[in-house]
């Protein structure tokens, strides 16, 4: 056994390396060629872990909580008011237009009673499932910061987000897919791009993978030109012998044996992503199920699908994006500053369905169980309208004081509502939740201590929350 | 910023059971001498473990622990301290019974002191407690061991000296034999130039250099070809990348709109270029602090002082005042922070909001800091540098004196060869009579009517043609005629008979949008056409390639009917086959004539590159007869061939020797002008305000103000600047980049000795390049550091000295197979008893594929080449990885345009940073997603095909000998029996390519042993 001092020093600089048990090659620079740490025994869980994965559907643009998960009877008779409020607001724009009442009608839905709008028809018939945040908060009302804070708990770029947080606390539980996946929207990458998934300072594997539709869903999983299947085996073949000479010649070590493996891999994930990703197997009534017959909903459907078949094989985090650019004509996100009917409308019809269509197929197969959904959104929008102060316009600006978000699944207190806004829903009111308690509320339902997940990096141990966070424990079961 | 309490704790955790090796890191030096008891063993513990909640403007229980007089007096329990009544001293009583510190037990040996202090009498020291006097097991103190001054240790004695080549080694030997360890034997000579091609040069080195070494591996050989590497241009593109790193060079804003910065290449081209020169550690700093000032805004400092702004910089801070501040705030800690690692190793930036929870680091230091950055701004500058601006006037007239001496040593000969052509002119057919003409004998004018033409760009009149570089044109004015039939006529030479697209003469609307012109190859190369307004009257002729225009004037004119039929004409006979299509008029007032652009606007393959020697301009459709009498007339051109002919030996000779000078001074003139006006994306300093604290960093909780300083724990070296609040900018940089360079600080030395440790070794002395402090690693080899450091001092900061003595040392030139007596003890070669076997980054396995593949362009400098499509969207810019094809695009790969969030996944997957902080060291992983994308990637497989038919090339056709050549150019070795076997029967079933492909992806090719 090493004694040294440097060494034991390096025990308290696990971070390097990081911890996930079954991260995938992780394992296999354990010699201290990159002078990594000693293996020690995986961290977490810290309590008893609840979720095993999650999928993290991730609306671009800013969902008007006031005309989807937030009811509030109360804007009816302030509509066409002015805000009551002595400071200015922070948000885009900065026009102050008179107060709009909501633009979808709001019913109690199932058992539970929660208030949801037409907006979402298939959510709302899940209500039962759902456990709705609607006092959230972000540091942010511009796109793109807030689009990272959501994700990363940072408004700059280049800190992991945290689906490279769990896949480095927890690694996959499979070798042949990455533990991150990402699907974006079909009509492209949402602002600040690979910067949403980035593992930051984390080490690369733990980076959001893009799955995309078409013959070659990752980067580089087969050659960029045609070559005979024949003399792909012969090469990998040839590759392995040629290395292992190699081997023989110099000597094993894990930086030898991590390529070797990483080859073999790599090879196992040519066969295992085509397949994942290949859904035409699945049965017409599951394609429906999930909206893919119709032309509206199947690019939200298909990846709600292929969602479900990466987590059943393993994959720790799947990211589905809901909204591409936020620039263009019509839009296409959740932007919704000149009209939120149409805007909220033709969004919300691309992704009801199959986001219901998952729900229920999880709860049906038993995976919602141990599988957390997250379904959050950049910020709210504003109670009153885009338009000059005298007008009740239609559309409505980012909203960062007051917002909701749902997660439903693994560990959850379901068919309840936490946190309430003020009576126009303009600010959080009661129990503010910040991304950081958002953060530290999925790590814990992972059974992580949100507080012990870190990494050394540039004088700080870092965290996914910060410096802050509170576990909301009122949402656990 | 900085963990809470909670946090903290787990830090304690996995801190306090090393506490003891913590002492042992401290040599007895180091300590301060005459100690108060109070000060060294009672002090730490309130500071450690109380002062947190007990101390400041609202202590908790009303006790503070801090002042001798509260302390004593107590709190709202009552009397804390009863000197020599233990029972009476609540303090001592809750730290017995387990309630104080509130959430952790006090440790027994510090309990234990506590209360014999108590009994002792409880005598003060220092009042009030400085709790960053001595360094804790939580925190470090004025006694932590980067802030102590440097001394130049002994070099330790050793047993074994046969071992030891320079001091480095006797250092680490000493630790070696300490546990009974010893180096290992020297690595193979091929290992050894590989590993010191890669690490000095990021390239692998040459067949031939290895077996010479081979043949003949003596210290002098190898001191030879560290001196050749050292001396390589390479080096500097090798060693910038490294640091490119650490100071967070990305190429595009970062944030939401991401925008390109196209012109911070001017920082990277320096950072090469000084490293090539070895420029002194001291002085590159000082540069990159203050060269703008330095060096009177000379092109050199303003690209140098890149280095502050090369991080992100949020260009959307919102609306509101606010906003605006804390982005400006955020702005400063990033290049605060980046400055204090990068120089200091110290984490400053921890200090925005509080005292740096881990090193003593205040608060008002961190704003102090902030003070003398304050004048930093991201922006753009051109750079018009007087020096470059006063070379340029002597050079352009040297250049006008040397011409007009060519010219009348020419003139005799000239005379002569023209009047012998005006004798043979009568005899040829009378040429038709042109609208216009064009002779370009001494101006632009028109000879017959009044269209003459306007130079654009650097168009030029010389030896009787008009000269078109390839960014310049020559414009008439609108012609007062309109045109339905017409020819244009042209004599041109071409600079070169590649070039696609050029115009040689255009018939155009004013916008640009509807033209005829006589075209070269812009569809097909090498051809002439009949350009127009998309493609909409061009056909191609079909007439053969062009091979004389280089050499020889060539006559083109292309005839346009009013059936729409085109003719060309080349030296006056037809060329290619004439064809029907649409046809197009040109109204009175609505065109004008172009040269050397096919169409405005001006830009890209639209130029010409060459000389026009006359045209002309006809409103009809000339017969062919007209057009073979037009290209008789010959020009006052007189080739070079001719001229020599005429002229005498001597005057030959001169006349060369004053063209040789003019070339000189041109190519000078070119690099001047480059140096002349250009953007640079750099520091844009403004006047700087005043600097508070900002309490909690909360930009609404304005504290006092600062003046401009640095960090007073560096222990003899004073943090205070000597200026006043309202400071210039000038000054607050210049003293900023004093105190850091000082010779008395000693971060700056360490950290940079470290810094090429780690590159040198893959892993620094200290295994945190970036951070000296408590948080960091501790030196695995103290004294080293502190040799080395001293060393560069010495060596006045040359950095190439120091390289010099790393990769002289033994210990760099072992093997790095495994020992398992070693590897049992120390598996992360701590202690260096091997060379670690290290991962090629990601830049070079790209560069070594260019090279081997032969493909390899080795331009250095400029603007960077573009392998993303840039896609501007409503203000935030997109940047997509494509496979781009041609040389221009194989440079290395530090001259990649390199825009945050846009990278290939060859350069992801192998762990290139994205420059969205300081990167001090990469991480190094494995994954199956490099191992697709070294396999799949569109880049590697052409470079595998390049491979291939460079040994193809070189070897011939056959198999074993291909084999050979592929292992001796990818691994700078011979195959062996089983190797070449195995090889050439994988060849002759699967091609050349796969084996270069498979060649690429191999561990020796990727490893570097």
């Amino acid at each position: 056994m090493p004694t040294n001092t440097f060494n034991r020093r390096d025990f308290f600089h696990w971070g390097l390396q990081g911890l996930g048990a079954t991260a995938l090659l992780t394992l296999l620079h354990q010699d201290g060629v990159i002078q990594s740490a000693e293996r020690r025994s995986p961290n977490f869980p810290n309590f008893r872990p609840r979720a095993k994965r999650a999928v993290h559907i991730c609306l671009v643009g800013g969902l008007s909580h006031i005309d989807s998960f937030d009811y509030k009877p109360d804007l009816q008779r302030h509509h066409g008011q002015r805000l009551q409020s002595t400071e200015r607001p922070d948000i885009f724009f900065g026009q102050v237009g008179l107060i709009r009442r909501n633009d979808y009608e709001f019913r109690q839905r199932g058992q539970s009673g929660l208030w949801i709008s037409d907006l979402f028809p298939n959510i709302a018939r899940m209500a039962d499932e759902l456990t709705i945040i609607r006092s959230m908060v972000s540091d942010s009302a511009n796109h793109t910061p807030a689009l990272f804070v959501a994700n990363s708990g940072f408004q700059f770029n280049g800190f992991p987000s945290m689906g490279s947080w769990l896949s480095y606390g927890l690694g996959n539980e499979t070798e042949s897919l990455p533990a991150y996946v990402v699907l974006p929207d079909g009509r492209g990458a949402p602002n600040g791009g690979a910067s949403n998934w980035t593992s930051g300072f984390l080490p690369a594997q733990h980076q959001g993978v893009l799955l995309r539709g078409g013959n070659r869903p990752v980067r580089d999983l087969f050659p960029a030109r045609a070559i005979p299947a024949k003399t792909e085996t012969a090469t990998r073949d040839f590759l392995r012998q040629l290395n292992q000479m190699h081997s023989e010649r110099v000597g094993e070590n894990s930086l030898v044996n991590g390529r070797i493996r990483s080859y073999e891999l790599a090879a196992q994930m040519q066969t295992s992503v085509p397949e994942v990703s290949n859904i035409s197997g699945e049965p017409q009534s599951i394609q429906r199920l999930y909206g893919i017959d119709n032309r509206t909903t199947e690019d939200c459907g298909r990846r709600c699908l292929l969602g479900r078949r990466l987590l059943e094989r393993g994959v720790r985090f799947v990211q589905i994006f809901s909204g591409g650019p936020i620039a263009g004509n019509p839009r296409s996100s959740w932007d919704a500053h000149e009209n939120v009917r149409e805007n909220h409308s033709a969004e919300a019809a691309r992704i009801d369905k199959p986001i219901a269509g998952l729900l229920q197929d999880l709860r049906q197969r038993g995976m919602l169980d141990d599988t957390l959904v997250l379904f959050t959104t950049e910020f709210g929008r504003t109670p009153f309208t885009q338009a000059r102060s005298n007008t009740v316009g239609t559309g409505r600006d980012h909203n960062r004081y007051g917002f909701s978000v749902w997660m439903a699944g693994a560990g959850l207190k379901p068919g309840i509502a936490y946190g309430e806004t003020d009576e126009i829903g303009w600010r959080a009111a009661e129990h503010p939740v910040h991304w950081y308690d958002f953060h530290a509320t999925v790590l814990r339902l992972f059974g992580i201590d949100h507080e012990r997940l870190t990494f050394y990096h540039n004088g700080i141990q870092r965290r996914l929350t910060n410096v802050h966070g509170h576990v909301i424990r009122d949402v656990l079961a | 910023m900085g963990p809470t309490n909670k946090t903290r704790e787990s830090f304690h955790q996995r801190y306090a059971c090393f506490l003891a090796a913590l002492t042992l890191l401290l040599p007895s030096q180091w300590t301060r001498a005459q100690v108060l008891p109070f000060d060294k063993r009672i002090a730490p513990i309130l500071a450690s473990y109380c002062l947190d909640c007990h101390s400041g403007k609202r202590p908790k229980g009303g006790l503070d622990l801090s002042q001798k007089k509260l302390a004593f007096e107590g709190g709202n329990r009552g009397q804390a301290i009863v000197p020599g009544r233990l029972t009476k001293s609540s303090l001592w009583e809750r730290v017995r019974k387990g309630e104080m510190p509130p959430k952790k037990q006090l440790p027994k040996a510090e309990a234990a002191l506590l209360k014999q202090w108590i009994i002792d009498g409880a005598k003060w020291g220092t009042d009030p407690i400085d709790p960053y006097k001595y360094t804790t097991n939580k925190r470090a103190g004025y006694d932590w061991w980067a802030l102590q001054p440097l001394r130049k240790p002994d070099v330790p004695k050793v047993q074994n000296r046969k071992q030891v080549h320079n001091p480095i080694d006797a250092f680490l030997l000493a630790k070696l034999e300490n546990h009974k360890l010893t180096f290992s034997p020297e690595a193979s000579p091929r290992a050894l130039i590989r590993r010191l091609h890669f690490d000095l040069i990021g390239l692998p080195p040459s067949p031939a250099i290895v077996e010479t070494f081979t043949k003949n591996p003596t210290d002098q050989a190898y001191n030879d070809i560290v001196a050749h590497l050292l001396a390589s241009s390479h080096h500097g593109e090798r060693w910038a990348r490294h640091w490119l790193d650490v100071v967070r060079y990305g190429e595009s804003d970062g944030f939401e709109r991401n925008n390109p910065r196209k012109n911070l290449w001017h920082y990277r081209d320096w950072v090469i270029r000084v490293l090539n020169d070895d420029m002194p550690y001291d002085r590159f700093a000082k540069m990159q602090i203050t060269g703008d000032i330095l060096t009177n805004d000379s092109h050199q400092g303003v690209a140098a002082v890149g280095f502050l702004v090369s991080g992100v910089h949020n260009t959307v801070v919102g609306q509101s005042e606010r906003m605006r501040k804390l982005a400006r705030q955020d702005e400063l800690e990033e290049i605060v922070g980046t400055l204090g690692q990068t120089f200091l190793g110290l984490t400053v930036n921890c200090a925005r909001c509080h005292d740096h929870k881990f090193d003593p680091i205040r608060q008002e230091e961190y704003y102090r800091l902030i003070a003398s950055l304050d004048g930093v701004f991201h922006g753009e500058r051109s750079v018009n540098s007087p020096t470059v601006q006063k070379r340029i006037k002597t050079v352009n007239r040297k250049m006008t004196q040397l011409r007009s001496d060519i010219a009348t040593t020419e003139r005799p000969a000239r005379l002569a060869i023209r009047q012998a052509r005006k004798a043979n002119r009568n005899r040829k057919p009378q040429p038709p009579e042109p609208l216009a003409a064009w002779n370009f004998d001494k101006d632009y004018k028109d000879s017959v009517g009044k269209l003459h033409g306007k130079p654009f760009g650097n168009a030029k009149i010389h030896n009787g043609g008009l000269i078109l570089d390839g960014r310049s044109h020559v414009e008439t004015k609108r012609i007062d005629r309109a045109f339905r039939e017409k020819t244009l006529e042209a004599w041109v030479i071409l600079d070169d008979l590649n070039q696609r697209g050029g115009g040689v003469m255009s018939l155009q609307k004013p916008t640009g949008a509807t033209f005829d012109a006589i075209v070269y190859a812009e569809r097909e190369p090498h051809r002439w056409m009949a350009g127009s307004d998309s493609f909409r009257r061009t056909r191609s002729f079909g007439g053969p390639a062009e091979k004389q225009a280089k050499t020889n004037p060539v006559h083109i004119a292309i005839v346009y009917r009013s059936d729409g039929t085109i003719i060309a004409y080349r030296n006056g006979r037809t060329y290619g086959k004439p064809y029907k299509t649409g046809f197009q008029t040109f109204e009175a007032n609505d065109a004008t004539i172009l040269f050397g652009l096919r169409h405005t606007p001006p830009g890209g393959n639209k130029f010409l590159r060459g000389k026009i020697l006359q045209a002309r301009l006809y409103d009809r459709a000339l017969s062919a007869e007209a057009v073979a009498a037009s290209a008789g007339i010959q020009s006052d051109y007189v080739s070079e061939k001719q001229l020599l002919a005429k002229l005498s030996p001597a005057t030959k000779k001169h006349r060369a020797d004053l063209i040789n000078k003019l070339a000189k001074l041109e190519a000078e003139l070119a690099k001047l002008n480059k140096a002349r006006s250009n953007k640079v994306y750099s520091v844009n300093p403004r006047n700087p305000g005043i600097t508070n604290v900002l309490l909690r960093g909360d930009i609404e909780a304005v504290g006092k103000i600062v003046t401009p300083g640095g960090v007073s724990s560096i222990s003899g070296l004073s943090a205070d600047f000597g200026l006043k609040a309202n400071a210039s900018d000038a000054e607050r940089r210049q003293k900023l980049a004093e105190w850091i360079t000082s010779q008395n600080n000693p971060l700056f030395a360490r950290v940079i000795v470290n810094r090429l440790w780690h590159y040198h070794f893959g892993a620094g002395l200290v295994k945190t390049p970036n951070d000296f402090g408590f948080n960091g690693g501790r030196p695995s080899h103290p004294q080293l550091l502190d040799w080395l450091a001293s060393e560069l001092q010495r060596q006045n900061y040359s950095l190439r000295a120091i390289h010099r003595l790393i990769v002289t040392s033994n210990a760099y030139r072992q093997s790095s197979r495994k020992n398992s007596k070693a590897y049992a003890f120390d598996a992360n070669n701590r202690l260096l008893w091997r060379y670690s076997p290290r991962r090629l980054e990601a830049e070079a396995v790209r560069d070594s594929i260019l090279q081997v593949a032969g493909q390899l362009n080795r331009e250095m400098g400029g603007p960077g080449f573009v392998d993303v499509e840039i896609r501007p969207n409503n203000g935030t810019t997109y940047y997509t990885p494509f496979d781009p094809i041609g040389p221009q695009f194989h440079r290395r790969t530090i001259y990649r345009f390199s825009p945050r969030g846009g990278r290939s996944s060859l350069l992801d997957t192998f762990d290139c940073p994205d420059a969205c902080a300081t990167t001090p060291r990469r991480s190094v992983t494995t994954t199956p997603l490099q191992a697709l994308s070294l396999l799949n990637n569109a880049f590697v497989l052409r470079m595998a095909e390049n491979f291939t038919k460079r040994i193809e090339r070189e070897a011939g056709a056959e198999i074993p000998l291909q084999v050979k050549h592929a292992f001796r150019l990818a691994y700078t070795r011979n195959p062996t029996a089983r190797e070449l076997k195995l090889a050439s029967s994988f060849v002759r079933e699967h091609g050349l390519a796969s084996l270069c492909r498979a060649l690429f992806n191999s561990n020796e090719f990727i490893i570097v042993e």
